[in-house]
């Protein structure tokens, strides 16, 4: 394999990595924080997809359709803390299993009936759409680039927001000691609300950003969420810094496992057979290194609650 | 789960115990009045339904009795139906054989995986669970010899003796309902066995339990085979039901679906497996006639359930305690 | 012969000795007291012992068999049983039914899962014994999380009996108790002596004194000083930091 070819290939994985990142940073603060496994976090995902695929087609620009996917997403998501998901943080997880995984049905029928069942086209923005020339022999689309940047912004963004403001101090504090940031006063129930928004928001965003590269369909928001599910335990539920980190992680070794495997299993065994178990092998990779860390470390790279 | 969801109740009354029974008794002459009444879809609509309700009864052991949140378990009714794709595409024609291999097989992979997984707790269990169950689903999908991502077709019918196949809509019928009675029989004297209340007291209180002297891991994990060996079973009468047999069978979403459909019913109640997986089938199957969007309204019984009915259908059923 | 020996326990949590070189004897039919003050590394210990914690090093006999590999519900088999200092017993179920599930698992296999355990005689007839060993006979139908907390402290300790423990490791079985129930739990206690040798790990100095053989001191995992009560009273490091630094600490 050519290194041109892998260098290309890692930086898809970043790049998937970092939109995983987007999505797994709400799930892990509404996890560790609230001690919520919110399932529907994948069809906030589906709705940003959606909006700023419908609002760019309609002649918009793409960073409007983006920024109104994100508000209409951190609105839905608002109705759906209010109605639902604050009648369950104090219920066990199975509960808050089953409710929103009614909302998810509930969800996908909802995209069904208004933008009809079969996938949307959602245009790479014109002025994105060429290559850039990164070395002599290696064009990459802007478009993956732009997803790059924004990815890593928000990161920083998140890391400042987390660590270095007031907010992110509350945030901090609920997600290692529940009891303790209630009894110091702080106003759990208006935390729970910003983060639970906040994950909206980074949901929708990446589900806006992943529009042009995926398919944006009906499903698509159970598709990614097992991968957001499995980047938060290789994290450790509730860790923000463990959730970059795995998702980084799990971005590489899925990318790398569908570019790289097929090719290594095609250059020592039989060609019938690696066509077989290359395609197996990379599917399995994420699993794989998740259970390999929950071998080593029952309770994720970063634990939360030390 | 919460002291409230899983209090006691008090035994059922003699009618409720009996209803459930002769209701199944009831069930073995739709095949006859069916014949009759030209309504042989639903023959095979309740068949594919006992057979989910064999899969749902072992979920619920595990889960409702026994508080292991697994979410894979569509993963072992795969084994079980690809163990009779194997055993079929290498010439195996008894049905008994075939579904008796894809019981111990299920079984092994379920003692595998058990073994492993049941180290963890909680969340952790319930995801790594599912990622085995993941690589299950690709290990199908690159099965080419079984058709890989296109499923595999079972083309010719299992030999059920006396000169009966699976073939034989009313005579497959009748075997599978004993099966699931069987299995229910089983199911519910385990609930009542010192097996059954070893297994609650874990769900409870896994350290008391260890720290008066029960060997808890094994415990959880011979009753985790069980499961899994139950599921695989289903995965085999599935293959038959349908004469075809793909890697989706063990899709995430299956196993997820298995789970709401034993809450649904009422997690470590005695029927609730069986009631859950019947509401949420025949609901689906109604909606489907009426309307394309059928997914909203089971979304919002869930919503409803966990909301109002916390102890599930079945629980509805029940005398509170005092 | 002694009973039981503890054998430089380890404990590390982290860059933390929670237990640092722990040695302990327990002689037949002896009340030996484990003391100490909040943080010295108590319950450390007794989830050492009792096998919920894996030791970083050291050795556990009981009567002359090793149990230092063995796993807490192997241990219970070999006759080392314990309560919790948090009470642990099964909330959701009658009292009947939480002595039912620990003498079950002591009476044959726990792996049955045909016949009907409501069938079994002698189950109930043991349970019975339990109740009435710790004066529970009258409250045998109560959910057990509705009890106040002295009864369910009393269940916790039949828990434990069910075992027929050799060694009885009670974890302050007075944390939280009123006076009088308190002083039931005394009397339980020296009732069961004549049982089981017991390691009583507890805050209550009245009733430690009242009825201890013997009584080590934990201080920063490590034992201060082991001996008589007298000896324990009289020990000018044990008033200085135990005694001394309660208040403080």
């Amino acid at each position: 394999m050519d290194p041109i070819f892998i260098f290309e290939q890692l930086l898809n994985g970043v790049g998937y990595g970092l939109m995983l990142f987007l999505l797994a940073a709400g799930l892990t603060l509404v996890f560790g924080i609230m001690d919520t496994m919110n399932l529907a976090h994948g069809s906030l995902y589906m709705a940003g997809a959606y909006i700023a695929a419908r609002v760019h087609e309609a002649g918009g620009s793409f960073v409007g359709a983006v920024l109104v996917a994100v508000a209409a997403t951190v609105l839905v998501a608002f109705l759906l803390e209010l109605l639902i998901v604050r009648k369950l943080y104090a219920r066990d997880h199975l509960a808050q299993v089953i409710a929103t995984f009614g909302v998810i049905l509930i969800a996908d029928d909802a995209v069904k009936a208004v933008w009809g069942p079969s996938p949307l086209m959602a245009t790479t923005p014109a002025a994105l759409a060429g290559p850039v020339q990164l070395l002599p022999e290696l064009p990459y689309p802007a478009y993956r680039l732009v997803l790059l940047a924004v990815g890593l912004l928000v990161a920083v963004g998140l890391y400042v927001l987390v660590n270095h403001t007031r907010v992110g101090m509350l945030v901090r504090a609920g997600a290692s000691n529940r009891p303790m940031a209630e009894f110091m006063g702080v106003r759990v129930g208006r935390v729970f609300s910003f983060v639970f928004a906040l994950g909206a928001a980074l949901a929708a965003l990446a589900g806006a950003l992943m529009g042009p590269i995926s398919a944006v369909q009906i499903g698509m928001g159970e598709a990614i969420l097992i991968p957001a599910l499995v980047v938060i335990v290789i994290g450790g539920i509730g860790s923000v810094r463990g959730a970059f980190v795995a998702a980084l992680l799990v971005g590489l070794v899925d990318t790398a496992g569908r570019a790289f495997l097929p090719p290594l299993l095609r250059s020592v065994l039989p060609p019938a057979l690696a066509a077989d178990l290359g395609p197996a092998f990379a599917g399995i990779a994420m699993y794989v290194l998740m259970a390999a860390v929950l071998i080593l470390k029952p309770a994720g790279l970063f634990p939360a609650r030390a | 789960m919460s002291d409230g969801v899983m209090s006691r109740t008090l035994p059922a009354s003699a009618a409720a115990r009996w209803l459930p029974w002769a209701l199944l008794g009831l069930l073995a002459l739709l095949p006859v009045v069916g014949a009759e009444m030209g309504l042989d879809y639903y023959v095979g609509f309740v068949r594919r339904m006992l057979i989910v309700m064999i899969a749902a009864t072992g979920l619920n052991f595990i889960l409702g009795y026994g508080g292991m949140a697994a979410l894979g378990h569509a993963g072992f009714i795969g084994v079980g139906a690809y163990t009779v794709v194997a055993l079929v595409d290498a010439g195996a024609s008894s049905a008994w054989a075939a579904w008796g291999a894809a019981v111990l097989v299920s079984g092994a992979f379920a003692a595998l995986i058990g073994a492993v997984t049941l180290r963890t707790r909680g969340v952790y269990f319930l995801m790594i669970t599912l990622a085995f169950a993941q690589m299950l689903y690709y290990l199908a999908v690159s099965l080419s010899a079984y058709g890989g991502d296109d499923g595999y077709g079972l083309y010719s019918p299992l030999e059920l003796g006396f000169g009966r196949t699976t073939g034989d809509a009313a005579v497959f019928f009748w075997v599978v309902l004993a099966l699931a009675a069987l299995v229910f029989a089983f199911a519910s004297r385990a609930a009542v066995s010192r097996f059954g209340h070893a297994l609650m007291g874990i769900r409870d209180n896994e350290t008391r339990m260890e720290a008066m002297g029960y060997p808890v891991y094994r415990l959880k994990l011979v009753a985790f085979t069980g499961a899994g060996a139950l599921a695989g079973l289903a995965g085999a009468l599935l293959a038959s039901h349908n004469n075809f047999v793909s890697p989706a069978t063990m899709h995430w979403t299956e196993s997820a679906t298995l789970l709401v459909m034993v809450v649904l019913g009422g997690l470590g109640r005695r029927w609730g497996a069986v009631l859950g997986v019947a509401v949420w089938l025949a609901l689906s199957e109604v909606l489907k006639l009426y309307t394309e969007y059928w997914h909203w309204p089971l979304g919002l019984m869930l919503i409803a359930v966990v909301f109002v009915a916390p102890r599930g259908l079945a629980g509805l059923f029940e005398r509170r305690k005092a | 012969m002694t009973l039981f020996v503890a054998q430089d326990l380890v404990k590390r949590f982290g860059g933390l000795l929670a237990t640092d070189h722990v040695s302990l004897a327990v002689e037949h039919g002896e009340v030996h007291a484990l003391i100490g003050p909040n943080g010295a590394g108590k319950s450390t210990l007794v989830n050492l012992i009792s096998g919920l914690l894996p030791a970083d090093g050291g050795r556990i006999v009981l009567d002359g068999i090793d149990l230092t590999a063995m796993s807490a519900h192997e241990r219970v088999r070999h006759g080392l049983s314990r309560c919790f200092q948090i009470t642990s017993v099964f909330r959701g179920d009658s009292v009947l039914d939480n002595l039912l599930l620990a003498v079950q698992a002591h009476a044959g296999s726990s792996f049955r899962c045909f016949g009907r355990r409501s069938g079994e005689a002698a189950l109930g007839e043991r349970a019975l014994e339990l109740a009435h060993k710790v004066g529970l006979e009258g409250m045998l139908d109560r959910e057990a999380g509705t009890l106040p907390h002295g009864v369910q402290r009393k269940l916790d300790v039949a828990l434990a009996l069910a075992a027929r423990p050799k060694l009885l490791l009670l974890d302050e079985p007075m944390a939280g108790m009123g006076p009088e129930d308190s002083q039931q739990m005394v009397e339980l206690i020296a009732r069961l002596r004549s049982d089981a040798a017991i390691l009583l790990i507890e805050h209550d100095m009245d009733a430690v004194f009242q009825l201890a053989d013997r009584i080590s001191v934990l201080d920063y995992g490590k034992v201060l000083a082991s001996g008589d009560t007298t000896y324990i009273r009289e020990h000018p490091e044990v008033q200085a930091v135990y005694l001394g630094t309660e208040e403080a600490r």
